[in-house]
């Protein structure tokens, strides 16, 4: 019986688009009041050297945040992108000396090796993602720990091979800005234009259905937490750049601004709602709320407090609670 | 007490869209089994739901014992001695036998919150030895097997009279269906001893059964009780008439536009699949242009036998050919890539999915359709999707519009373009295609099916009803407990009568 008790569809499109333009618009609205809220207490702000200042410091948070992006969009989590961004910088470090660019690569390969290896485990363990991943967050913090010796390695040799991407300017901000930018807007041409580009989504929305027509699920979730890896990669290239160095905790501290960039940008922590592109504009509101908190004279160590609650907050505003049953 | 315990007084239930129940009169006696059956959405689920106070009725009265009841929710119920078995298995694994029973109702073995176990199980044992059964209140539930869990499930439902001093009313819905053999003995056993000590409504799809166990039997159809039988002077064919309800309208499904497939080449063969459990030595062939539809009660193997044509469940032995090629039937993804499409029963969980537009659903199955190298093309999206909204004549707002907010009835047919609009197409599998759709979407998807024959596909059909597999297939192959029992050609003007089918099903 219950198959036919609908409710008269003029009834819910009356409803269902008002709450999609407020997630959608919501993010963009918050970062235009909050740029203004900052200006007013600090005119300063929009100047050029502080502007740049958080477009480069936000560079590295939106790489890992667009990554921990694709596993969100399967409704899924991935709580080792910091800790393996950490481990990147380490990787690096220890290994650019020596053998150039192709310690770079081999970097890379590695840390998207270990976001693959957290999507086999979810996909054929039937281990919930967010069970793998903390416990793929403790896992690659030791082997950081146990590669770097516990302390900060300085990159000396070499450096130059990543210290253009945030020591080179064009147009006054760093090279690693429009490398983040290029990825993001390259990223949601993919959804937009790739044959199996709403995969993600079909699997965040409805996997049985997703399943049931077609799509290698198994296999989207698995790239999913590959991307996470990869683009873990990529910030930890940009953080060793600007740091000169590879520290086994380097980025631990960047987890939770990082998903409260992918969440305060509109996309639902149950997935299949998002895309880069708001989590690129959720990366900026986070950055000026940064700043924002430097002008009022936040001590820097309450900054997490402030992403935690973002994050709660956040949920706790968008979630849309008719699309589950029990929130556990 | 002579009147009757339980009675159904003019009751009328209405759901947005369908009258689920329309002034039923229904009485249960004491110490009687009052059978129930009916088609899937002929109300009788509402009529339990209502019994067991999960619904309440828009209008007419229930009266238990002579008084007119509100029963406002399943503790209601309960505390008026209706006790409900239900068709899924509602019983806590990791607990004890006698928790399971006493859910709900521990009453005086919880004190300051603690269980008092000695009383516990001493209640829980009383209910046990009532239906003669040996399972111990201190076994843990999950270590039972199924046949066992039914009896805790009866016991648990007997523990409602602790509730009043009178005898209860034992609700057994669907309660044979997991069981078989001596299993279903013991359940018979059961219900002949339940008979000394309580009223019992039994409803099941087995008519035989049905016939067997109950003193009278209600049929239901499209939300009416029918009639009332006395199981002594009716039999199965009788009963299946009266469920089933109209004559055959050949020109409600279509039947004119039904064409022959003398000689049609194969496209999809089965040959000696099985499962262990589910189905076994199915030798099945479907022509291009033909509709081969599967007959059999819930359970009978024909909805397992269908996923594992689609890889969504595995096979143990046998073959499936598609073209005279094996197929490797791994995962849905293979059979979407060979051309097998798949239309489930479950179309709100499986079927579209929920928060994508219709135009992201309609191109899910096949993005090829509209991409070249991988790369969408925009404007051959657009067309696609328009051309097959339009060839549906899907109603939405735009295409861009969320799947979720279409009536039941354009879900389907999105779930059809699905398939439709892919060129590699070969067989399409049709699970329930017009459950829980309103007349005039029914008669859109009979349209679709007969079209989509005269382009050449091969079709799988599960139908709701007798009527429908019959009138729709060109050849209809019977199941009884995983086995083909029988197999009929219906072809155009040579169509086969419900009652043999039936033969063939119970």
């Amino acid at each position: 019986m219950a198959e036919t008790v609908t409710v008269p569809p003029t009834e819910r499109t009356r409803k269902a688009p008002s709450r999609q333009m407020i997630v959608t618009a919501l993010p963009s609205v918050v970062l235009v009041a909050l740029v203004l809220a900052v200006s007013v207490q600090q005119p300063s702000f929009l100047g050029p050297l502080s502007l740049r200042t958080l477009a480069e410091s936000a560079a590295p948070i939106a790489l890992i945040a667009i990554g921990v992006m694709f596993v969100i969009l399967t409704g899924g989590i991935d709580l080792s992108v910091a800790v393996l961004t950490s481990l990147g910088t380490v990787l690096l470090a220890l290994w650019m000396p020596s053998l150039g660019l192709l310690g770079v690569l081999l970097m890379i390969m590695a840390i998207t090796a270990a976001g693959l290896l957290n999507g086999f485990v979810t996909a054929f363990a039937q281990v919930p993602s967010f069970v793998v991943t903390l416990g793929a967050m403790g896992l690659w913090s030791g082997v950081a720990l146990g590669l770097s010796g516990a302390s900060t390695i300085s990159i000396g040799a070499n450096h130059s091979l990543i210290g253009w991407l945030t020591g080179f300017r064009v147009g006054g901000v760093a090279i690693s800005v429009y490398l983040t930018l290029g990825l993001g807007i390259l990223v949601a041409l993919g959804v937009r234009f790739l044959a199996r580009g709403k995969s993600l989504h079909a699997i965040g929305l409805a996997e049985n259905a997703a399943l049931m027509s077609g799509v290698r699920t198994r296999r989207v979730r698995i790239l999913a937490f590959g991307a996470s890896g990869f683009f873990a990669a990529l910030a930890a290239t940009v953080l060793a750049s600007s740091q000169y160095s590879g520290s086994p905790t380097l980025a631990d501290a960047l987890l939770l601004p990082a998903i409260a960039a992918v969440i305060v940008g509109g996309t639902a922590i149950t997935g299949g709602v998002g895309g880069p592109l708001r989590t690129i504009i959720g990366t900026l509101v986070i950055g000026v709320l940064r700043v924002g908190m430097n002008a009022l004279g936040v001590d820097p160590a309450y900054e997490q407090i402030v992403y935690g609650s973002v994050i709660i907050a956040a949920v706790a505003l968008t979630l849309d609670r008719s699309r589950i049953g029990i929130v556990k | 007490m002579n009147g009757p315990v339980v009675e159904f007084r003019g009751v009328s239930k209405r759901f947005p869209g369908v009258l689920a129940l329309d002034n039923v009169d229904v009485e249960i006696r004491p110490h009687e089994v009052v059978g129930l059956i009916g088609e899937n959405g002929a109300g009788k689920s509402t009529l339990l739901k209502i019994l067991s106070g999960v619904y309440q009725p828009d209008s007419g009265d229930l009266i238990v014992r002579g008084e007119s009841r509100h029963l406002a929710t399943p503790r209601h119920a309960a505390a008026a001695g209706i006790g409900m078995v239900h068709q899924e298995q509602s019983l806590i694994g990791t607990v004890s036998v006698a928790e399971n029973i006493l859910l709900g109702a521990e009453g005086s073995s919880v004190r300051g919150g603690v269980y008092n176990w000695k009383d516990l199980n001493q209640r829980a044992q009383r209910m046990l030895s009532k239906i003669d059964s040996q399972i111990r209140p201190t076994d843990r539930t999950e270590d039972l097997v199924l046949a066992q869990r039914q009896m805790v499930e009866l016991a648990k439902a007997l523990a409602v009279e602790e509730r009043g001093d009178h005898e209860p009313v034992i609700v057994l819905d669907e309660p044979t269906s997991v069981l078989d053999g001596d299993d279903l003995e013991t359940l018979f056993a059961e219900i002949e001893r339940l008979r000394d000590i309580a009223s019992v409504v039994f409803v099941s799809h087995r008519l035989d059964e049905v016939l067997r166990v109950s003193d009278r039997v209600y049929v239901m159809k499209d939300g009416r009780v029918v009639a009332e039988r006395d199981p002594k002077a009716v039999d199965i064919a009788e009963l299946y008439r009266l469920m089933v309800g109209r004559e055959t309208a050949g020109e409600f499904y279509r039947e004119d536009e039904q064409l022959e497939v003398d000689g049609a080449p194969d496209v999809i063969k089965v040959e000696g699949l099985g499962r262990k459990g589910a189905f076994k030595d199915v030798d099945l062939r479907v022509r291009a242009g033909e509709v081969v539809g599967l007959a059999g009660v819930e359970g009978s193997g024909r909805e397992a036998l269908s996923r594992a044509l689609f890889g969504a469940e595995p096979f143990d032995v046998g073959q499936v050919l598609l073209d005279g090629a094996r197929l490797k039937l791994g995962s849905p993804s293979d059979a979407v890539e060979a051309g097998i499409g798949y239309v489930p029963a479950e179309r709100r969980v499986e079927g579209v999915a929920m928060g994508l537009s219709v135009e992201d659903n309609i191109v899910l199955a096949d993005p090829g359709t509209i991409s070249r190298r991988g790369i969408v093309i925009p404007s051959r999206r657009r067309q696609v999707v328009a051309e097959w909204i339009d060839r549906l004549r899907i109603k939405t707002v735009s295409t861009q519009t969320d799947v979720a907010n279409l009536s039941g009835g354009n879900q389907q047919k999105v779930t059809l373009a699905k398939w439709l609009s892919s060129p590699r197409l070969r067989v399409l599998i049709l699970d329930h295609p017009t459950r829980g759709l309103d007349v005039g979407a029914k008669e859109d998807v009979y349209t679709f099916i007969r079209k989509a024959c005269a382009q050449g596909l091969a079709i799988i059909l599960i139908a709701d009803t007798i009527d429908e597999t019959i009138a729709l297939s060109h050849n209809v192959v019977v199941f009884r407990d995983g086995e083909i029992t029988a197999r009929f050609s219906a072809a155009p003007g040579r169509k086969p009568t419900q009652v043999q089918l039936v033969e063939a099903m119970v």
